[in-house]
């Protein structure tokens, strides 16, 4: 990653900007069931071995700045939210994503159905998921 | 709250919104590592001077190729490579945008 990052800062005039938008490593992806303006937590997927992939991320955006090829320029984080019509688009939802994909916790998926057989008509699955974005500007 | 076509990314503009917090994308040479089949591209490309986009997997980048000639912009050049071995024209670019490829 840092290489890839040094090959990109090459291709950069002076003072040009560098952008990764990837997914946030500690803001992890929520189930909820809403029902107008009520909203009901589900549960918190997991995904160990993305988190690693993200941290590396980090630590080789990092690498650059120190090196001094970079100065950071800003970060930002954001949540985007997915409505979602029944479960079983949910699991056609989590096949979309790129592995690793993230995962329920051991009983969340039973949960899950449990909630949606007694919620209210015209209920719908929230999928929440976070992204991060890191601009470092070439020096 | 309407269900829409099911994606697993944000909605059209969200992220070009939050790029340009940071940079104006107008009028920029740009050069985009790990493009897949051009989802975010197209979004902001129209703004871009010219897009350099280039990604590792080859039918991402003929999907595309063939987006590209059934509704443009024609400022984009979509190339299959990988960052270490892109041999670039139109360097130096204003920015580099990694785009969920880091």
């Amino acid at each position: 990653m840092v290489h890839a990052l040094r090959r990109a800062g090459g291709y950069l005039r002076r003072g040009g900007m560098l952008v990764s938008i990837r997914p946030h490593r500690t803001w992890r992806p929520s189930v909820a069931i809403v029902a107008g303006r009520r909203r009901l937590p589900v549960a918190t997927l997991l995904n160990p071995a993305f988190e690693r992939n993200l941290q590396a991320a980090e630590l080789a955006l990092e690498r650059v700045v120190d090196e001094g090829s970079f100065s950071l320029a800003g970060v930002r984080s954001a949540r985007y939210r997915t409505y979602l019509a029944r479960p079983s688009q949910v699991r056609t939802y989590l096949e979309l994503i790129n592995p690793p994909r993230p995962r329920f916790p051991r009983g969340a998926r039973a949960r899950l159905n449990d909630m949606w057989d007694s919620a209210p008509r015209g209920a719908r699955i929230e999928v929440a998921e976070s992204l991060v974005v890191t601009a470092l500007r070439r020096r | 709250m309407a269900t829409t076509e099911l994606s697993a990314y944000p909605g059209e503009g969200f992220e070009p919104a939050l790029i340009e917090r940071f940079v104006s994308l107008h009028h920029k040479r740009v050069l985009e590592v790990g493009c897949g089949d051009g989802r975010l591209t197209f979004q902001y490309a129209p703004r871009a001077l010219s897009v350099l986009a280039i990604d590792l997997d080859r039918p991402s980048i003929e999907e595309a190729v063939f987006e590209q000639r059934a509704r443009g912009p024609s400022n984009v050049d979509f190339r299959l490579s990988s960052i270490e071995r892109l041999n670039a024209p139109g360097a130096p670019f204003d920015v580099a945008l990694f785009s969920w490829s880091l």
